[in-house]
């Protein structure tokens, strides 16, 4: 019901100009429905953050279109005028690292992003709580970051990511530090709060314990995009 | 929306309280110099209210009694009395000297006052305990900072004084409390050399043949008598009859006694701008580096603690805080340790204000300027935090 | 747990700021300068005042005997120390006779020399008269001429002439020898008074000019008190009085005195009057002559009326008064004040009555704006 998925075509970033200049993105073509997990996977300097941080609306890209929802919000040149309020509300960040903020509690951590909004304290809290419930962290919901395990701050980092409902959710290396087992349940969570927010999750990894999971995978090498059928192994 | 420098503040509230409380005792140091300022300069006013006197009158071509030393002959307060416009002149000497009671000693100015009644040029004006000085010998009316007590017995020179009264805050221009004698023991305290050099001036005087000459034999008994004897005071005291002004007396008595005269103005001149015009630009210079300090620790302080949190700032910027937000929090932290120390230095330095030798004195007014200064070098020192946590790059929260 | 967690944390920062806050306020009160002043009061009453005056004298000797020769010379000897006590009439000492004695024997040689001569003269003259008688006897029997007759008659005359001469002689030089043996006396140093020898200022050998005196005796019997007292309080002071006698070396034994008389001469240098004050018995030890005393002078207890502390007095635009609290507000009564005695009491002739009620001490100088509380004892003052 929310959004559309995200749809990126002919996205390029060059950073510099003339001789030096570098082209870190040269054809990215992406689309990503709505309640689809999909993996972005590339080696170390592929453009994997580039991409990641021209999708997040930290940088601006040369060249291209992305779409989200019905929106276009890049058309070789921002189409949107508040691109802090873009990120806020219309795109999700999961991390590498949980990247709680310390000193607000598992509530607020989570419901700050309503609340920058505009939204009044009381009702951006029951947002948040709503969501611990469907990530099964709702008896942490009063602890502080520091009395998490790893387990549960990713998924309250997830729940961050989730509160606003945004169209697309942009997940950079969530199972990094997770062994496998965590790492799956991650994914899983992933693939069920996509499928009941409708969702559109974009993975960038190169976990090889995850991989096998995606059903579609865009790899990226020198800064061009191509996709591929993933095996969609179902991790349950 | 909720604080989020208050977040912050709560979840390291010990560390925070803490720093407020260093920072506290800095600021407690730098109200307790402008305390020290406002001492001395009280002390000077005290020193002039205290003597009860409308005009000095000192020795032609002096500062004195206090700022340089005064000599007047003792009988010259007659002729001064008899002024047009005199209600009242008093001799007066002073002695600044070490006061031993056994084994310690405390540093004072001896006050020599004219006999007479309460309220004589010279005469404590008030007291705390005890009586004045009734006896026209050996009796004392000491501050309470000499530490003495009633009934207590000290020396000056070879006598000793019974304290009788204890006043409060009577200090010199130099913050030494004072101690009232009567004038004829003080001018006999100030020349009378000890015992030994008056022996030694005996046995000179005794083998000077021109002295000691056979023809004659009492000229050597009336030469020595008058080696002893001291008609001297530092300043006579002048109150004047109401409906004169001082300054048309002062004219009089410099014009016809052709001697030095400074009214209540003029005195307060040479205290503070002369006496104490050095110490007070020292404390001035002190002030000064103390509030540098204490602005180059807040924003130290702050600064510090911003770094701590250049993670969750480029978090919170990613996922859409504003950055006046970010800018809010720094500063309203900043202003936060400000108070904190601000209340602790107060509290720390009213509380040890009394412990120092010498008077401190806090003044409200000086406390409100001390709270502005902290807030504005708070705000001022904040800024270099708020610069470094606004250049941070919200992509730093992506791809590490 | 976490909610538990969450409040001690709030908890221990409130227990922590509240105080802090709390001791703030306190601090900024206190020190401030519309803080109350303490003040203690004190009740008029009605009492009689014994005025004392309080002078600073020395022992005197009220009777000193300088003791020295009357001519110039070498002393001889002297027998007595300082210290020692001698009779009327006791040798003190000796100047040197010099040639004394041998004048003395000189003048013994001429006196027997003119006894010796007036011998001669008399046996002489006895010799004349038999002559004369008998030719006189011879002259009337016509036995003789009467120029010889005449002639005894004439050498009788010189005889009792030569005599007389000669008597006189004798009388000189008794005269002469007893000048010179009185002159020989005139050397001893003679006390004389009993008394107490106070100073040997010469040592025998030494040569003195006539006046000069060598030996110093006082009367120990007669021993007073030179006192100066300030002019200023000296009112009342005179000749009958009690006084109190300390001297310097028994300080805290008083004895008792009176005073003998007060100066006509004031001291006009030192601004201070002078009187004479005797001791009721004679102080043992003797306090040696010069010795410091102070001595307090009781005058005839004055009729009771208001007194309050000389500490409660106080100027105020030139004129003497007390703080009196009306409604809790200080306000200034200007008094006449009268006498005062040594422990500070002050008679009001005007201005106050018994009962009511003054300020004694205060903590700071007080004016009609103050705001003033009332307190037992003011802080900082020991009891």
């Amino acid at each position: 019901m929310i959004g559309k998925g995200i749809v990126i075509e002919g996205l390029k970033k060059r950073y510099g100009s003339g001789e030096t200049a570098v082209d870190a993105l040269k054809e990215v073509n992406m689309q990503v429905a709505p309640g689809e997990v999909v993996g972005l996977i590339g080696p170390s300097g592929s453009g994997k953050s580039t991409l990641l941080k021209c999708l997040g609306a930290v940088i601006e890209p040369t060249a291209g279109r992305m779409k989200l929802g019905d929106e276009i919000i890049y058309d070789n040149g921002w189409k949107v005028k508040d691109l802090r309020a873009l990120r806020r509300d219309r795109i999700g960040f999961i991390f590498q690292a949980p990247y709680l903020i310390p000193f607000l509690d598992v509530t607020d951590n989570v419901a700050l992003l309503p609340m920058l909004a505009g939204k009044p304290n009381a009702e951006s809290r029951k947002q948040a709580v709503e969501l611990f419930k469907a990530l099964d962290v709702e008896h942490r919901a009063k602890a502080m970051p520091s009395q998490l395990s790893g387990g549960e701050q990713q998924r309250v980092a997830i729940a961050r990511g989730l509160v606003n409902r945004p169209p697309v959710i942009l997940a950079d290396e969530p199972t990094a530090p997770l062994d496998s087992e965590r790492a799956l349940a991650v994914i899983r969570i992933l693939n069920d709060m996509a499928h009941r927010f409708e969702t559109a999750i974009i993975v960038v990894t190169h976990d090889e314990k995850i991989i096998p999971t995606f059903k579609r995978i865009y790899h990226i090498r020198d800064g061009v995009t191509q996709e591929e059928s993933g095996e969609g192994k179902d991790f349950q | 929306m909720i604080s989020l420098a208050g977040r912050d503040i709560m979840h390291a509230w010990g560390k925070f309280v803490l720093t407020g409380l260093g920072l506290g005792l800095l600021i407690g140091v730098t109200l307790s110099m402008a305390g020290i300022y406002r001492g001395m300069v009280d002390d000077a006013r005290a020193l002039l209210d205290n003597s009860g006197a409308d005009l000095w009158v000192v020795q032609k071509d002096t500062l004195g009694p206090y700022a340089e030393p005064s000599s007047l002959y003792d009988d010259l307060w007659r002729s001064i009395r008899g002024m047009p416009g005199v209600a009242r002149a008093a001799n007066v000497t002073y002695l600044t000297m070490q006061v031993r009671q056994g084994e310690w000693d405390v540093r004072a100015m001896v006050t020599g006052i004219t006999a007479g009644e309460p309220g004589t040029p010279g005469w404590p004006p008030y007291l705390v305990a005890g009586r004045q000085i009734t006896r026209g010998h050996y009796e004392a009316v000491a501050d309470i900072a000499t530490g003495f007590r009633l009934g207590d017995q000290f020396q000056i020179r070879r006598n000793h004084y019974t304290v009788v009264g204890l006043t409060r805050r009577m200090v010199s221009s130099n913050g030494d409390p004072m101690i009232f004698i009567p004038l004829k023991d003080a001018s006999e305290a100030q020349f009378l050399k000890d015992n030994d050099a008056i022996h030694q001036q005996r046995r000179r005087t005794v083998e000077t043949p021109a002295f000691n000459r056979p023809g004659i034999p009492d000229l050597l008994d009336e030469v020595i008598a008058s080696q002893s004897t001291n008609p001297y005071v530092n300043a006579v005291l002048v109150q004047i009859k109401s409906g004169y002004v001082a300054s048309d007396v002062a004219d009089s008595i410099r014009r016809w006694q052709r001697l030095q005269v400074y009214d209540r103005i003029q005195m307060e001149q040479i205290l503070v701008g002369k006496l104490i015009a050095t110490s007070a630009k020292q404390i001035g210079m002190f002030l000064v580096i103390l509030s540098v300090v204490s602005a180059a620790i807040v924003a130290f302080i702050i600064y510090t603690l911003t770094l701590g949190k250049i993670r969750e700032i480029a978090v919170l910027k990613l996922i859409g805080t504003k950055n006046r937000t970010i800018a809010g929090m720094i500063l309203q932290q900043a202003i936060a340790l400000g108070l904190i120390g601000f209340v602790v230095g107060k509290i720390t330095a009213t509380l040890w204000a009394p412990i120092f030798p010498k008077y401190v004195l806090l003044e409200p007014l000086d406390s409100v300027r001390g709270f502005v200064a902290v807030v504005i070098i708070c705000v001022l020192s904040s800024f270099i935090a708020i610069r470094a946590a606004l250049k941070v790059d919200p992509a730093e929260a992506i791809g590490g | 747990m976490k909610n538990f967690a969450l409040q001690r944390r709030t908890l221990a920062l409130l227990a922590v700021l509240l105080p802090l806050l709390a001791l703030f306020v306190y601090v900024a009160l206190r020190s401030g300068p519309l803080a109350p002043i303490p003040v203690t009061v004190t009740t008029v009453e009605n009492r009689a005042i014994v005025p004392e005056l309080f002078g600073i004298g020395t022992v005197e000797s009220r009777y000193t005997y300088k003791i020295g020769p009357t001519a110039a010379g070498r002393v001889k000897h002297l027998e007595v120390q300082v210290g020692d006590l001698v009779k009327a009439g006791q040798v003190l000492g000796e100047m040197d006779p010099v040639d004394l004695d041998e004048r003395i024997r000189a003048q013994q040689a001429s006196l027997k020399r003119s006894e010796a001569q007036l011998l001669e003269a008399r046996t002489r003259r006895d010799f004349a008269q038999t002559q004369a008688r008998r030719y006189e006897q011879l002259l009337a029997a016509r036995s003789t001429s009467e120029e010889i007759a005449f002639t005894r008659q004439y050498e009788l005359q010189v005889a009792e002439a030569a005599l007389r001469s000669a008597q006189e002689e004798v009388h000189r030089a008794r005269a002469d020898h007893e000048a010179v043996r009185v002159q020989r006396r005139n050397l001893h140093l003679v006390a004389p008074v009993d008394g107490l020898v106070t100073a040997r200022h010469i040592e025998p050998g030494t040569t003195v000019v006539a006046g000069q005196p060598v030996v110093e005796v006082i009367d120990p019997e007669n021993l007073w008190v030179n006192v100066r007292f300030d002019q200023t309080h000296a009112y009342g002071l005179a000749g009958d009085l009690p006084a109190r006698i300390e001297l310097r070396s028994q300080a805290g034994v008083s004895r008792t005195g009176r005073v003998l008389r007060v100066e006509p001469l004031a001291d006009a240098v030192t601004e201070e009057m002078l009187a004479k004050v005797v001791f009721d018995e004679r102080p043992e030890p003797l306090p040696p002559v010069g010795e410091l005393t102070e001595v307090t002078v009781t005058l005839p207890a004055l009729p009771s009326g208001p007194v309050i502390p000389n500490a409660a007095i106080q100027r105020l635009n030139g004129q003497a008064g007390v703080w009196q609290i009306d409604d809790g507000e200080p306000t200034f009564s200007v008094v006449e004040l009268g006498t005062i005695d040594l422990d500070g009491l002050t008679q009001v002739k005007q201005g106050l009555k018994a009962g009511d009620q003054v300020v004694v001490y205060s903590h700071r100088a007080l004016s009609s704006n103050s705001r003033i509380k009332v307190v037992e004892r003011l802080p900082g003052v020991q009891p």
